[in-house]
């Protein structure tokens, strides 16, 4: 399976069960707003990765780790392009208002992202979708990361520090110029941040697991990650080693990132029951390694 | 042919810009015994009660719910969406709980809003809308049925019964016979004559017609070879139909007597007065709820002054009262080159 399908493919392959709507485990999910928010920067931070900077208090005061945001590229007066994109809020400063997306530039869409200044207004939709949660007995975590997934997890690790949390980190990556988040990592404290890439080799699944288990030690309370099928599975052996579970956020095509297009779901005729929503039931789902029958009702 | 009435008598002002009483054009429309409070309304598929947690529903002419089909069904396999210039491709096949899970779970979060709510119903055989339509009729809350025969994304159905004339009058009759409230149906625009079928679903009884759905389309990534969408075909709308879905409107208004709602790229007030003149008594918008959220509500605001800007004093004014004549300007402009 390669690693650029992930997202689809993760949720087309495996049994994914819906984090809890609320209670201990989860902080009530916010209302999302619509906003017209103005650019207050957007500029190039690494090979094909540019961050926006939205003022967006709103979205700022509401926002959970893990959470996304629906963002028109369309500028004002233009009915084009159609489809808003969405992006994981990379970070966010409630006093100040502002929210921080870091998106990687693949493809016609986020070529048009890049040409927002500063001043410019730009409609989004947000805070949207169920988070991460943290466990409150969560005393150490891990979190693995390969390409832009990385900056779903990035605010994850910000809480979790603030919390006293104990993080290590894997960030993963094609080439070196590619790897993205290790700095924000750094700055909210994580322990350890280990940088792998393709090209030396580093990212092989199992240099991954020997790095993490010879400076994270075994034993970790939740594993997250994002972005690969492969860190995924390393995720969920770790984690099963340590009786932990395993948060994985998923991205998909959307339209509306609201739950209502269905567009990010999967399913085939014949069946009953169509995939969960990665945009309303996700982007965050417990992994359960269980195999079912998909799509039995 | 229908029968179009003469343009009000402030029709000078034509493209005037400051039209006798712009502020005061009204928006009320009615289609067959609904009251519609202004012409805007979602089109299926587009829309959902979750779009009430960053809109205001109740400005709204009605709401329209996605497609329900009479059992759960999963629709169709990633990726279901896919874009396209000025505009995007779905295939996302109607995923459906069914109609005793519409009854119980997503009725009532529609009949929480004021506007009168038109339920989407599908099926892939002629007995499938008619069963839906059982289960379904009488409850309360739903205040017109639109039959979806023209989905493009369904393993059967589709073709089979949405563009033939026959089994459209068929599929309408049935439903109208087994349904208390209006029953709309919603044409493809994939057929050779858009009027015929229009004739048919008029012919079966129905109250109005909606069109156009989306168009057959489908695209490929160069570099991977792969289809980008996973039934390989998909439905195209957005912007980049409007001209077409505008035309099919025209075809479908001249062909029959009952009232038409137009739906195809519109994402502007402009468009939807051009689908007005087209023939069109209301509009749904798509594609462009997901571009901005806000665009229904952008509508139902300047929309008054757009239909006095079009010479009107009210919606109904302008329905198909396209000018089809050459302007006296052309003709000069003609002769002098």
């Amino acid at each position: 399976m390669s690693e650029s399908a992930t997202p689809a493919a993760i949720a087309a392959s495996i049994e994914l069960a819906r984090l809890p709507d609320a209670g201990p485990f989860a902080p009530p999910l916010p209302v999302p707003s619509l906003l017209e928010a103005r650019v207050i920067d957007n500029a190039r931070v690494g090979s094909d990765y540019w961050r926006l900077t939205l003022d967006a208090p709103r979205m700022a005061e509401a926002a959970q780790p893990g959470q996304f945001a629906m963002l028109t590229l369309a500028v004002a007066g233009e009915l084009a392009p159609v489809l808003p994109r969405p992006m994981a809020l990379y970070g966010w400063d409630a006093a100040r208002g502002t929210v921080d997306v870091v998106y990687r530039v693949v493809g016609d869409g986020t070529r048009r992202m890049t040409g927002f200044r500063g001043g410019d207004r730009m409609v989004a939709v947000g805070p949207l979708g169920r988070g991460f949660i943290i466990p409150p007995a969560a005393r150490h975590m891990l979190l693995l990361g390969r390409g832009i997934g990385t900056c779903s997890l990035t605010a994850l690790a910000q809480l979790a520090a603030r919390r006293g949390i104990v993080v290590d980190a894997v960030v993963s990556a094609r080439s070196p110029d590619a790897l993205v988040g290790t700095d924000t990592y750094r700055r909210a404290g994580a322990r350890e941040v280990i940088e792998v890439v393709d090209t030396n080799g580093s990212s092989d699944v199992e240099r991954v697991a020997a790095a993490v288990l010879g400076r994270c030690g075994d034993r970790f309370d939740e594993v997250y990650t994002c972005g690969s099928v492969r860190l995924l599975g390393l995720g969920a052996t770790l984690a099963a080693a340590s009786g932990a579970s395993v948060q994985v956020s998923l991205e998909a095509h959307m339209a509306c990132g609201l739950g209502f297009c269905h567009g990010c779901s999967t399913g085939h005729p014949g069946l009953t029951r169509e995939k969960p929503l990665v945009c309303a039931d996700g982007p965050v789902f417990r992994h359960t390694p269980t195999p079912s029958a998909p799509g039995a009702a | 042919m229908r029968r179009r009435p003469r343009l009000p008598p402030h029709a000078d002002t034509v493209g005037s810009g400051s039209g006798v009483n712009r502020a005061a054009a009204r928006m009320e429309v009615r289609i067959g015994t609904l009251l519609l409070a202004n012409p805007v309304m979602p089109a299926s598929g587009c829309f959902g009660p979750e779009l009430g947690s960053i809109i205001d529903l109740d400005r709204l002419g009605a709401l329209v719910t996605k497609t329900v089909f009479a059992t759960p069904r999963a629709g169709n396999p990633a990726h279901r969406l896919g874009e396209s210039y000025a505009g995007m491709l779905n295939s996302v096949g109607i995923p459906s709980g069914g109609a005793q899970s519409f009854l119980d779970e997503l009725l009532p979060r529609y009949a929480a809003w004021s506007p009168p709510t038109i339920v989407s119903i599908g099926g892939l055989t002629v007995q499938d809308y008619f069963d839906v339509t059982e289960r379904l009729a009488g409850a309360d809350g739903i205040d017109a049925f639109e039959i979806n025969i023209s989905c493009p994304n369904l393993e059967a159905g589709g073709l089979e019964i949405g563009a033939v004339p026959e089994t459209v009058e068929e599929v309408v009759r049935g439903v109208v016979e087994r349904s208390p409230v209006p029953v709309i149906a919603k044409l493809t625009p994939n057929v050779t004559s858009v009027g015929s079928i229009a004739r048919a679903a008029e012919h079966g009884g129905a109250t109005a017609l909606s069109a156009v759905n989306a168009l057959m389309g489908m695209a490929i990534d160069p570099r991977t070879r792969r289809a980008r969408i996973g039934t390989i075909t998909a439905g195209v709308t957005g912007p980049a139909i409007k001209p077409i879905a505008l035309r099919c409107v025209w075809q479908a208004a001249q062909a029959v007597s009952i009232p038409v709602i137009g739906i195809g790229g519109i994402a502007t007030a402009d468009d939807a007065v051009e689908f007005l003149l087209a023939g069109a008594s209301a509009v749904q918008v798509g594609s462009a709820s997901f571009t901005r959220p806000d665009t229904m509500i952008r509508l139902v605001e300047e929309l008054p002054d757009r239909i006095a800007a079009a010479g009107a004093r009210d919606a109904g004014d302008l329905v198909g009262n396209v000018l089809t004549e050459p302007a006296a300007h052309d003709l000069a402009g003609v002769i002098s080159h």
